[in-house]
């Protein structure tokens, strides 16, 4: 099984059991099956807005600089940029 | 040398205690204040919950509006470049 079927099949599985409980097929305490159950997507997408801002932050708190890396890098860079040019691509500057 | 810059480290920071903050709060907001009785004071806290649906509405449309144009704004550019670059080639 590929790593997408993997999540495809995980997906599908939240979602028609999310759809039974929207739907009113399952027995649920009136207070949650009419303020709780709606809300959840809604939940789900802050709460993940939330992680991802999360991590963001994180990992720029935690960002490290190294001006030597840069400069090999921005060394690398130019040398493709010259050998494509030479190869007649036409590489934007 | 490993360098970090104390300005980026309070963005990354500011970032860090906002999401924990909007979790918390939206947390509670949705799925705390349907158990707390109308006449508690933590009611006082939250506006009407019907708002806990909208704001998100409201930021995914705005998030997908600014996407889009940014989007649209990058094509149109590359096209009109690449007519101006045909145009040249021809009029050699």
């Amino acid at each position: 099984m590929t790593r997408a079927q993997q999540q495809l099949a995980l997906l599908a599985t939240f979602s028609i059991t999310y759809f039974i409980c929207f739907a009113g097929l399952l027995p649920l305490p009136e207070k949650i099956q009419d303020e709780i159950i709606p809300v959840l997507p809604f939940w789900f997408l802050v709460s993940f807005g939330a992680f991802l801002l999360f991590k963001l932050g994180y990992g720029v708190l935690t960002f490290n600089d190294v001006p030597d890396a840069y400069e090999e890098l921005m060394g690398q860079i130019k040398q493709a940029k010259t050998d494509l040019r030479k190869k007649g691509v036409d590489v934007s500057d | 040398m490993a360098a970090n810059n104390a300005l980026d480290r309070l963005v990354g920071l500011a970032m860090l205690i906002l999401a924990s903050v909007v979790f918390l709060y939206y947390t509670v907001w949705t799925l705390l204040m349907p158990f707390v009785d109308d006449n508690h004071p933590l009611q006082t806290l939250f506006p009407p919950r019907v708002w806990a649906i909208r704001i998100p509405v409201i930021l995914l449309l705005l998030g997908g509006a600014v996407v889009g144009s940014f989007l649209s704004v990058v094509m149109i550019r590359s096209n009109r470049k690449k007519a101006a670059k045909a145009k040249a080639a021809k009029a050699k």
